[in-house]
């Protein structure tokens, strides 16, 4: 069994064949940074049941196709700010499958929005002038030739 | 509006820009172009990501196409624009899978013209083939690569017709633009997308500087492909305006020397290039070929008959059969073949005007129907084949069809025995499906043509 600490002291206990999902904790191990616990001060406790709640699951139904399918649906309805959470916990952790399935989350919510909303979302700043910004509009597909 | 997060409110007060820029092109990396475009308006700093970052790029082709697809870190031989790419593979993806050649055309000696013509994902090129039955009587098929469609890695498209399918393409060859120098069987062409149904390939406008002694060229002379080579667009890349140009120094400082001849402003050069393009027109080798789409070429749930099957027929050679449902609630079959034959390869050889297929229990009369009939196998496989293995490959029959009509015996003007030309259908377990006459007492049964993308059964065809 692997010992995780998370950045604000909640200790989890997970199978190594399980951890090892994660690629960080994967090479911490094999580096023998792993004796007593693996401490992880980038992701804070509920971030962390979450991801291995996510590891968990995918290890021991390794092979069910259609429950992990409906199992990822669920997994990522969760509010903004968790979701961006276990963006960063899976890029930390280098856990494949749960990067991609989180941002694919976000790139649908994307999908959806018009310009001044996905800016709203994402607090992300005008920096364009209106003129330019008019040009943009008009011309879209000026932007990508 | 922007919220600044100050305001106090529970609102997250996070920033995409907080993502590391992994995760940032992570994400976008599963957005299409015109996607992309809305978050590429957001902010100048993500216009700048969004237009010019390879990696991002690189993401959206290789999630779209890579992986099982293609390769596409050695398309363009690793170095093309990614985004060029992107663009190109969205309308290349278009070929994959069936198409139909139209009108006739002369085969080689060796190989005869068949109409059915194979597009697939190479490792960085796209292959076109032409597929036909093999004559070994067995359900083999005869794939033969005859059209290499890729990129230079500086995005211009650079397409080759192989009429002996002698080519093996590396990544290193398509760049060289030396590919055309080292076999004469090759012919560069174009190829025009017309809708997304119906391409045409053109031999591509050659410029020979046999007059020119340039020491760039084993040979002495150097032998361009069209860099407009898509219809898709003209490029005027050159600095002495003359479309299409060579990369080449010597070809365009003569170009320069004309135009300045005729007039200021050089529109001598394309003067003189329309007329070599004009005298070339006479020269061409090879007439185009149209070909069009074959949409449907599998079975769905909805419509389990549907699709490019291939059966050993009555003269127990191997055929290949397109079934359709068309839009009077009917489904029709027929033969593709050798143009050449009548009927220009599409000939016809049931119909039926019910789609609803029957459940089991069936009638004994049906039953013996079926039970009686010989399966059409291949001639090997006939002898050493018990009855009873003979129907269980493909399963039991699953439901049926009573066919309305087979085309052959439909004389105009005769009464027609209707034992004559109606018939059964029998679908298999297996999804497979077999049609028989009521006129005969045997079953053709269909198999498929590809499964996932890829030709079965196919055989190595050589040409020597």
């Amino acid at each position: 069994m692997i010992v995780l600490n998370s950045s604000d002291g909640a200790t989890f206990e997970v199978e190594e064949s399980v951890a090892v999902q994660s690629q960080t904790i994967k090479h911490m191990i094999e580096d023998n940074c792993a004796d007593t616990s693996i401490p992880l001060p980038n992701v804070n406790g509920v971030t962390l049941a979450r991801v291995l709640e996510y590891i968990k699951k995918h290890a021991e139904a390794k092979d069910d196709e259609e429950g992990l399918k409906s199992f990822d649906a669920e997994f990522v309805k969760v509010d903004q700010a968790s979701l961006f959470e276990i963006i960063l916990a899976a890029n930390y952790l280098d856990i494949k499958g749960l990067l991609d399935l989180t941002c694919q989350t976000v790139a649908d919510q994307i999908k959806d929005l018009t310009v001044e909303e996905v800016r709203a979302i994402f607090n992300i700043m005008n920096d364009f002038t209106p003129e330019e910004e008019a040009k943009l509009r008009n011309d879209h597909a000026w932007a990508f030739e | 509006m922007a919220s600044n997060g100050n305001d106090g409110d529970i609102k997250s007060s996070f920033s995409f820009s907080d993502f590391p820029e992994d995760v940032q092109i992570c994400i976008l990396s599963f957005l299409d172009q015109s996607e992309l475009g809305t978050f590429a308006s957001t902010s100048k700093r993500f216009l700048s990501l969004c237009r010019h970052d390879q990696r991002l790029w690189f993401s959206m082709c290789d999630r779209r196409w890579g992986r099982s697809k293609t390769l596409i870190n050695k398309w363009g031989n690793g170095k093309i624009s990614y985004k060029l790419l992107y663009k190109t593979l969205l309308e290349y993806e278009n070929l994959i899978g069936f198409w139909r050649r139209c009108g006739t055309s002369a085969g080689t000696a060796v190989q005869p013209s068949s109409p059915l013509v194979f597009f697939e994902w190479g490792p960085f090129y796209i292959t076109g083939s032409r597929v036909s039955p093999s004559k070994t009587r067995t359900y083999e098929v005869i794939k033969l690569p005859f059209l290499w469609i890729s990129l230079t890695s500086k995005g211009e498209s650079i397409n080759y017709l192989d009429p002996e399918g002698k080519l093996e393409l590396s990544e290193n060859l398509v760049d060289s633009g030396e590919l055309s120098v080292l076999d004469n069987d090759l012919i560069p062409v174009n190829v025009s997308f017309m809708g997304k149904c119906h391409v045409v390939l053109e031999e591509s406008v050659i410029s020979i500087g046999n007059s020119l002694n340039s020491s760039s060229s084993p040979n002495g002379r150097f032998i361009k492909v069209h860099s407009s080579g898509n219809v898709r667009g003209k490029e005027y890349e050159d600095v002495s305006g003359s479309p299409g140009s060579l990369p080449d120094r010597l070809m365009s400082e003569i170009y320069q020397h004309f135009a300045n001849r005729t007039s200021p402003g050089g529109n001598g050069s394309s003067r003189r290039q329309r007329r070599k393009e004009k005298e070339k027109q006479g020269r061409r080798k090879l007439e185009p070929e149209h070909f069009v789409k074959i949409v449907n070429c599998s079975p769905t749930p909805a419509r389990p008959l549907q699709g490019l099957w291939k059966g050993i027929g009555d003269d127990m050679s191997l055929e290949f059969y397109l079934t359709s449902y068309d839009d009077i609630g009917g489904i029709a079959c027929r033969r593709i073949e050798d143009s050449s034959r009548p009927f220009n390869g599409y000939n016809p050889v049931f119909w039926t005007s019910s789609t609803t297929l029957i459940e089991p229990p069936f009638s004994a009369e049906e039953e013996y129907e079926y039970h009686s009939r010989v399966h059409l196998r291949p001639p090997a496989e006939a002898d050493d084949c018990h009855d009873h293995l003979q129907r269980s490959d493909h399963g039991a029959v699953s439901r049926m069809l009573h066919m309305t009509s087979s085309y052959d015996l439909v004389i105009p003007g005769t009464t027609i025995n209707p034992r004559q030309v109606e018939g059964r259908i029998w679908q298999y377990r297996n999804g497979t499906y077999g049609f028989g006459f009521l006129r005969n007492n045997y079953v053709i049964d269909l198999k498929h043509i590809a499964q996932d993308g890829h030709l079965l059964d196919t055989m190595e065809f050589s040409n020597d």
